[in-house]
């Protein structure tokens, strides 16, 4: 077939000429990628765009009418209290979701790594958590957390530290932590999985070098352990961050946002105004503002992680 | 036979039986393509002919038409065709798929001429220009055979747009073992007001480890399908005549109050009714760890059937000081203004609307009966579960016809939910609903 000699550099001189020239010389390679192009396109770009597009209608799902308003969605979400009040829920959920599932799991890590009885077991048994559907899981926790039926109350009860059930997911100050409780048991899982794949891969000579040294096992670990891991915990809590900002089903079963709201993410509302409340055009516009807002973290975080010139 | 001319052969017949499948293929997808013709069908999208041709044959899409209930449309289907010498096209489809199946059709000129479907969409229909008001046969002999709340149910802008199809409702349950327990009279329970409803709760408050109330507060439809008995029944109501919020009106403000101090400060009611959903409620009171509960037929039902064994009692949702209500969700029959049959059409409503026929389908879809006459049958009347339920026909009220119902409800429940929080006094949290509510309704 030849490809190789294909890919030659072109020679010409202005930008234009060297693209038609690269263009030219390559086209067979191009021919060839442009089904997977278009593909993507369909079921990636194409989606996207229409959110936009949709963005700027005031569009109600349950009509086919559509008035064309601009800018004006965008407007009104970044003059309104809701939407503040969106961010810091979403921030409060993601941070202290990631955190907790990051810490845990690498608790839950360290101790796998460590040469424990019944090993294999346990490593199995950490994963179940993440192969059970969210909402599932999700059920299962507001019925631990029921005032009048839950293990919960209960449990506390029965030590005497409470008279009557505390209804968690109906304290407007106190649902978001049933809810991020919810969601650590789900995601620490994979945390604890992708950390310990981590742990595994740094050699055990850097640890036999610095007990011969004297270090203890705290320095061991703050010298050795958190810098080999920092590639695995970047990619790690990167995805966290993402799924957690874009998760919907446990909020969703647990709370439906509520009470007053207290629970609701970006995603649960774009859901509830969007298609609960029938406003598509503002569901939409707030989607375009989660996607751009998702997109900026990923690239400042990754900036930031790799600032010293580290590769992913 | 040679190897190769076997392979050929082999081959030939891999040909002939791909271009059998294809066609056999071909012919499902046509038939499919055509829609369920005739009497019965169901779960086709039903995207056939449009309505009105001009010939004799009449397009019926109805929802959730189950196996109970099928055979009912088989057997009148075909009768009516018979008796008025016209082919009918029925169609169901699922709910999931009703509300966005019945907007495409008549965005793209394909309404069926009738149409069964809940009354809640009218007004965006209505706006569409697709619906043929109905005033002509609803105002006379035919529209005097429904209840009165359940026919108004299908009004909007002044107009009937369908006739009641079925409906539900809602009355007051109570737990006559724990009525016994606390002392009061399971047989004669004095539950006619708010005020007999809250004295009886701090009763057995006082005198039962059993929460005496169940109040829902956790989801939006059915926080508001819960408290809008309170607020109706106090003089209050949700928009005015033309179509206005007015949530915050003193009578709505002392609803309010009366729902958030049964909790906040009578404490009557199950722990965090922020936390309960109108199941959660329910199924307290249907394992019997619950005094009191608005809820619909189904409770008594299931009490019935379950092994749970204690007496419950049925009453009508207690009164307010300007009166009593039981909200009712409402399917209705409505024409499709594309119908070039209009008067098939009508027809085919007053063949579903004979009383036997209405029985029939009342009673084996287990729906209440919209026509007063049937409600008044031995069946309806002697039923102990049933019974309370056709009474209560007589205190219906629908939830207002407003294109964007789902929002302003969400904005309402915040409200009840502040309230019922501590958050935000009555007034303060319906002055702030019917601020957004405004600004919502432009």
């Amino acid at each position: 077939m030849g490809f190789a000699e294909d890919y030659t550099e072109p020679t010409s001189d202005s930008r234009l000429e060297r693209g038609l020239d690269h263009l030219q010389q390559n086209s067979r390679a191009y021919l060839l990628i442009a089904p997977t192009i278009v593909f993507l396109l369909a079921v990636i770009g194409y989606p996207i765009l229409e959110t936009f597009r949709l963005s700027l209608f005031r569009a109600p799902s349950e009509t086919s009418i559509e008035t064309f308003v601009g800018l004006q969605n965008y407007v009104e979400i970044l003059n309104s209290d809701v939407f503040y009040q969106l961010l810091w829920q979403t921030g409060r959920w993601v941070v202290v979701g990631v955190a907790a599932k990051t810490l845990l799991g690498l608790l839950i890590a360290v101790h796998l790594n460590g040469d424990i009885a019944g090993r294999k077991f346990f490593r199995t048994a950490f994963l179940v958590p993440w192969g059970i559907p969210y909402a599932i899981s999700a059920v299962v926790f507001t019925w631990i957390e029921h005032p009048q039926y839950g293990y919960f109350n209960a449990i506390l009860i029965k030590l005497g530290v409470i008279e009557e059930g505390i209804g968690i997911l109906g304290s407007p100050e106190i649902a978001w932590i049933g809810t991020v409780a919810a969601d650590v048991w789900i995601g620490t899982p994979f945390m604890a999985i992708i950390l310990l794949a981590g742990l595994q891969s740094i050699p055990e000579d850097l640890y036999e070098a610095a007990a011969v040294d004297g270090a203890e096992r705290w320095h061991q670990f703050r010298h050795i352990t958190l810098p080999q891991l920092k590639g695995v915990i970047l990619i790690a809590t990167l995805l966290s961050t993402i799924w957690t900002f874009v998760s919907f089903d446990v909020i969703w079963t647990m709370t439906g946002g509520g009470p007053i709201d207290t629970t609701h993410t970006l995603v649960t509302w774009i859901y509830q105004t969007g298609l609960e409340n029938g406003n598509l055009g503002m569901g939409a516009a707030y989607s375009v503002i989660g996607f751009l807002l998702l997109m900026a973290f990923a690239v400042v975080y990754l900036r930031v992680y790799t600032s010293g010139g580290e590769e992913l | 036979m040679s190897d190769r001319t076997a392979g050929r052969a082999e081959r030939s017949i891999d040909r002939r039986e791909m271009l059998g499948a294809l066609g056999a293929g071909g012919a499902v997808v046509i038939t499919g393509c055509l829609g369920d013709i005739g009497g019965g069908g169901n779960g086709s999208d039903g995207n056939g002919s449009g309505g009105g041709d001009g010939s004799n044959s009449l397009q019926f899409l109805t929802m959730g038409v189950g196996e109970n209930i099928k055979q009912f449309f088989t057997e009148n289907n075909k009768k009516f065709e018979e008796e008025n010498d016209v082919s009918l096209e029925f169609t169901s489809v699922t709910w999931d798929n009703a509300q966005q199946t019945v907007n495409n059709r008549v965005d793209g000129d394909k309404a069926p001429d009738v149409g069964r479907w809940p009354a809640r969409w009218i007004p965006q229909l209505v706006g569409k220009e697709a619906l043929v008001p109905l005033d002509d046969m609803m105002g006379g002999d035919f529209g005097g055979k429904f209840y009165e709340g359940m026919a108004e149910g299908c009004k909007y802008e002044g107009s009937y747009y369908g006739a009641p199809w079925a409906a539900s409702n809602k009355c007051f349950y109570y737990n006559k073992d724990v009525f016994e327990s606390a002392g009061l009279d399971p047989e004669n329970p004095s539950l006619d007001t708010w005020d007999d409803m809250l004295a009886a709760a701090q009763t057995v408050t006082e005198k039962t480890d059993t929460p005496a109330l169940g109040l829902a507060g956790a989801d939006a439809i059915e926080t508001g399908s819960q408290y809008y008995h309170y607020h109706w029944s106090h003089g209050a109501d949700l928009v005015d005549d033309d179509g206005k919020p007015v949530v915050n009106s003193d009578a709505g403000v002392e609803a309010l109050t009366f729902f958030s101090d049964l909790h906040l400060e009578h404490g009557v009611t199950q722990s965090s009714p922020l936390s309960s959903t109108r199941q959660d409620i329910r199924q307290l009171f249907e394992g019997g760890d619950l005094g009191m509960v608005i809820a619909h037929v189904y409770t008594g039902i299931n009490i019935d059937d379950s092994d749970t064994d204690f007496g419950y009692g049925i009453v009508q949702v207690p009164k307010g000081p300007t009166g009593r209500f039981s909200l009712n969700t409402i399917d209705a029959v409505s024409v499709f203004a594309q119908t070039e049959v209009e008067d098939a059409a009508k027809d085919l409503l007053r063949f579903y609307f004979d009383e036997d026929r209405h029985f029939q389908y009342a009673k084996n879809k287990g729906f209440m009966p919209t026509i007063e006459a049937v409600g008044e049958r031995d069946y309806f009347q002697d039923s102990k579960n049933w019974a309370p339920y056709i009474e209560a026909g007589q205190y219906a009220r629908a939830r207002p016809k407003l294109t964007n119902f789902n929002e302003f409800n969400s904005r309402v429940v915040q409200a009840i939910q502040e309230a019922l929080g501590d958050q935000k006094s009555p007034q303060k949290a319906l002055d702030d609903a019917q601020s957004d509510l405004e600004e919502l309704t432009g």
